[in-house]
């Protein structure tokens, strides 16, 4: 090769080399946090901890990552604080109770936040919510349950979790005599009375029944809209509304479960900021140390971009008033 | 079922097993001694290490930290008033009395023999019941349960103090914890009960900083006023070793015993709560005083109030691991934090760990059982240097206590609110002691008043009135007025007697 | 003492279970039940021991099982002692509301140690400094706990 064709080579390398040289780390030697509306040791507090293990990787300039958790009001304090408090400048993510935006939608008192306005990294998880009855009743389909008129006991932790309102929303709008059972402590307290025969199941999120349907001691009766391994066999609440008023109020309560694990910026972070975040998260719940660790906590992460939950939100707060009237008749904030 | 005990043994005495119990006790040392450094934020810290060990090393590792949390606990709550965990705040009632007489040493010593003979008691206890303990769980339904906190509460009568005003100010004190219980958002209605527009009170007061206050702060007020060390002007200047203390264990073996077993069974019922075994224990150590003098000097600086609590606090350890890996029901926080860590070893809890694996379960047990001697005695070594603090001046360690309080208190939610609480209830406690009203008593209400509501809408929701009838709650209600007739009619023979 | 004490309790007991009743009666039944049968009686029996600490012949001698505050010195003095005492802790949550926890924890202890325990320059420093050590070291560097900026530096747009 000629020197001076060299050269040009060597100045056209260069030139190419520049942009990426010049492109911005923002992250670099930064500590990133994320911000958790639980205490320790919770489903949203372990799926914050993974991340943070496993994000740094994914993005340019390797910032460190550690979890605080601010606990309270059922996360509403610490989406206060995201919204309100927490500087935008793509440092701080939060997540939080998925049902946050039913809480806004049936204007609790004590929500400071608008959930279309946070700067949305998109969701870690889907959730999916089924309902499960012990394996020694005669019941194995939904449809037999539903024909039978038998009552069934369904124990359930308190108004606000899917325990209790899945249920009551199959009792009350689809007419299964269900009775309700409520004030357990934790989910697994019911489990252990389904064991005892206090009452005959509960519903829940897959994740967590799964292993007692593979132990064989209930078996999966219907589910809501967001399907899970497993489940997807089953019938789905909505389809079984009588009427469209119903179906809007069940899949007004489902509509959150597809952003089962919320991660957002305050509001006016950075555009590139977001930007690089969401292909950080879409990158790590395919990393696979994370999904190994993930396989061992019983966890499965998959990354549902910024914009469709933005999209689900929407849905949510754009509901006609008639249905969110008789949605808060059923379905209360809580856990 | 004894090669399995002995196979359990084998399991835990392999050398890099060991080391990761040392490991862990090394932590759980200091998570145990300091407020604020929480049984349950530290393990869920941990869990990520323990992903590259083997099973029954990480299991060594967690239970040997855990084990230890509720033993040095304990010494905090000794020596400076301040509970170093929620498990450990029966222990001042006594505790930092004798410590205050001059007597830590003894005091130490107590809290750590009986600890020791606590987890050992418990341990056996539970290995001898592994073949009872599912169809037992299985049959303590909510009635049962429900009756259970009402004989906790039916203690309430024996904490109180002699007397019919003492009665009064001791239903009083346990009426304004139930009340106080009721606060935060309801499982029947969904109403945020008691909230004061605050999203703090949402979920009801947290049981730490309510301690933190209601014991910590007016010993700290009465160690200003004092302007002495903590053991005030010894008379002959020496104090009292450790060694007093560990033949006290001895002196009042059987009392001793039965606060181990009081623990484990509280330990093996699910939703209990861990608060509750140490003042159950404590309230009945009360009742083996023999007459109103010893009976007044409780509270004043009896081991036997140090006794009590320091055996029930590690023997219920040793029993909640049973819902947890035999139903899958952690009894606590930190039992649902391990509960996590046993999913990430491949381990399912269910009836398979009492049958199939039941040497991994002895193995557990074993592990807590070493790491306590181990912590014990490692703690014997120095214990009546620990106890020369409280001969260090006030002025010096006053701030030390107030920053352990308000950072203790703090890690509750990482809200000021914790911090409002405590100094609120630190003004209570003051005027409790003051006006000489019992403060344990309080604490019974408060830790069971969840307990008792929800298991008593749970029973009639599924059992209409029928639940009434079941014969273990018969038995139980039995047992209940028993418990609060006992100490009338005790301080009527004393009476007698007097 | 004892008197004053036990009737401030009562009366602040009355107050609590009054407007704790007065509240429930409005909630639906389940969430009522509890609150109403334990604040009634409560309320009944604050009220008859403010009554036993007004009108009681007996010098109240109801002895808890439970600390006595010392009585070693004049009252007059204990009254001042404490009222210090009570003032410190309120004056360290006031620094930690104002200029953040860590901050509040060095002044507090070197405040503390300098002008109530009169301790020389040399000890309070260290002291301060080995305690402050320890406690970021713990707190924020390993437990990243979070702590809010305090107000007063949010006020000047410091942080």
């Amino acid at each position: 090769m000629s020197e001076a064709k060299e050269r040009s080579m060597l100045a056209g390398l260069v030139f190419a080399a520049l942009p990426l040289a010049a492109l911005p780390q923002p992250y670099a030697g930064k500590t990133a946090t994320i911000v958790v509306g639980y205490k320790p040791g919770g489903g949203y507090d372990a799926t914050a901890r993974l991340l943070a293990r496993h994000l740094p990787k994914h993005i340019p300039g390797k910032p460190t990552m550690i979890v605080q958790n601010m606990p309270g009001a059922n996360s509403l304090i610490a989406a206060n604080h995201m919204y309100n408090v927490a500087k935008p400048d793509g440092l701080t993510i939060g997540t939080f109770n998925r049902n946050l935006p039913i809480a806004q939608l049936t204007k609790v008192d004590g929500v400071k936040f608008d959930m279309t306005k946070f700067a949305w990294i998109g969701s870690a998880a889907s959730e999916s919510t089924i309902l499960a009855i012990r394996t020694d009743l005669p019941y194995r389909t939904f449809d037999e349950l539903r024909k039978s008129g038998k009552q069934v006991v369904i124990g359930a932790t308190g108004p606000g979790a899917n325990t209790y309102d899945f249920p009551l929303l199959l009792k009350e709008l689809l007419g299964v005599n269900i009775k309700i059972v409520s004030g357990y402590s934790s989910s697994a307290d019911i489990m252990l009375a389904i064991e005892r025969k206090e009452v005959d199941g509960r519903a829940g999120s897959l994740s967590s029944i799964t292993p007692f349907i593979d132990r064989k001691l209930v078996r999966p009766l219907i589910r809501a809209r967001a399907s899970g391994p497993g489940s997807e066999d089953l019938p789905v609440d909505e389809s079984l509304a009588p009427n469209p008023r119903a179906k809007a109020i069940m899949a007004l309560r489902s509509a959150p479960d597809v952003i089962g694990r919320p991660y957002v910026m305050p509001p006016q972070t950075p555009d590139e900021m977001v930007k690089i975040m969401r292909e950080a998260f879409a990158k790590v719940v395919k990393d696979t140390e994370l999904v190994a660790e993930a396989k061992k906590a019983k966890m499965e992460l998959e990354f549902v971009h910024g914009d469709k939950a933005q999209k689900v939100i929407r849905e949510v707060l754009d509901q006609p008033k008639d249905v969110v009237d008789e949605f808060s008749k059923y379905i209360k904030f809580g856990e | 079922m004894l090669e399995a005990l002995f196979e359990g043994l084998v399991l835990v005495l392999q050398w890099k097993a060991l080391v990761f119990m040392l490991l862990g006790i090394g932590l759980g040392f200091w998570v145990g001694l300091l407020p604020g450094l929480g049984g349950a934020t530290t393990l869920a810290l941990m869990l990520p290490f323990i992903y590259t060990m083997q099973p029954v090393e990480a299991f060594a590792f967690l239970l040997g930290m855990h084990a230890v949390v509720a033993t040095t606990g304990d010494i905090t709550s000794v020596l400076f008033g301040v509970p170093g965990e929620g498990t450990t705040a029966a222990t001042i009632l006594d505790g930092h009395a004798m410590a205050k007489k001059g007597e830590a040493g003894r005091a130490l010593g107590a809290a750590l023999a009986s600890s020791l003979v606590g987890a050992i008691v418990g341990a056996f206890a539970l290995a001898a019941a592994i073949p009872v303990v599912r169809p037992l769980v299985l049959s303590f339904g909510s009635p049962e349960l429900f009756m259970l906190a009402i004989v906790g509460l039916a203690f309430i009568a024996s904490l109180s103090s002699q007397g019919g005003r003492g009665m009064l100010r001791g239903f009083l004190a346990g009426g304004l914890g139930l009340l106080l219980a009721t606060v935060g958002q309801d499982p029947q209605a969904g109403v945020a009960r008691y909230s004061l527009g605050t999203l703090y009170l949402w979920q009801g007061l947290d049981l730490v900083p309510v301690l933190v206050g209601i014991f910590a702060i007016p010993e700290v007020i009465d160690l200003v006023v004092r302007g002495t060390s903590i053991a005030g002007t010894l008379p002959s200047g020496r104090l009292s070793g450790a060694l007093e203390g560990v033949k006290d264990t001895f002196r009042h073996f059987w009392l001793t015993i039965r606060c181990s077993l009081i623990g484990t069974f509280i330990g093996i019922m699910p939703g209990m709560g861990g608060a509750v075994a140490q003042w159950m224990a404590y309230a009945h150590a009360t009742q083996s005083a023999r007459n109103a003098e010893e009976r007044k000097g409780f509270g004043a600086g009896d081991v036997r109030g140090v006794l009590g609590p320091g055996a029930a606090n590690n023997s219920k350890e040793g029993g909640s691991l049973i819902p947890t890996i035999a139903f899958g029901v952690p009894g606590s926080t930190a039992m649902a934090i391990l509960l996590g860590g046993f999913f990430l070893l491949g381990l399912v809890p269910g009836p398979d760990m009492l049958t199939r694996h039941l040497p991994v379960t002895f193995s557990m047990v074993w592990t807590i059982v070493i790491a306590n001697i181990i912590t014990v005695l490692a703690c014997f070594v120095f214990l009546n240097r620990l106890a020369r603090l409280t001969t260090v001046r006030g002025q010096l360690l006053t701030p030390v206590i107030l920053v352990l309080v308000f950072i203790g208190s703090y890690t509750s939610n990482n809200h000021y609110g914790d911090i409002v609480v405590t100094l609120l209830f630190g003004g209570i406690g003051y005027l409790m002691v003051l006006g000489g009203w019992p403060r344990a008593p309080f604490v019974l209400g408060l830790v069971l008043g969840k307990i008792a509501e929800n298991y008593l809408y749970i029973s009639v929701a599924r059992y209409e009135a029928a639940w009434l009838t079941r014969p273990v709650v018969m038995v139980l209600l039995a047992l209940a007025i028993v418990v609060i007739v006992y100490p009338l009619f005790q301080s009527r023979r004393r009476g007698a007697h007097a | 003492m004892h008197n004053k004490a036990s009737l401030s309790l009562a009366l602040l007991i009355m107050l609590a279970s009054g407007y704790g009743v007065i509240t429930a009666w409005s909630w639906p039944w389940k969430a009522a039940l509890f609150p109403l049968v334990i604040g009634i009686p409560v309320f009944c029996l604050a009220a008859a021991e403010a009554l036993w600490a007004l009108f009681g012949k007996r010098p109240a001698d109801g002895r808890a099982s439970d600390f006595q505050l010392s009585r070693d010195l004049p009252e007059k003095e204990t009254r001042r002692r404490t009222a210090i005492a009570i003032g410190w802790m309120l004056g360290f949550f006031a620094g930690i509301v104002l200029v953040g926890f860590p901050l509040a924890v060095a002044l507090f202890v070197f405040l503390y140690l300098r002008l109530h325990g009169r301790e020389s320059w040399t000890l309070s420093l260290t002291f301060t400094a080995v305690l402050w050590g320890i406690f970021y070291a713990l707190f924020d560097r390993l437990l990243h706990l979070p702590f809010p900026a305090g107000w007063l530096s949010s006020w000047f747009g410091l942080a």
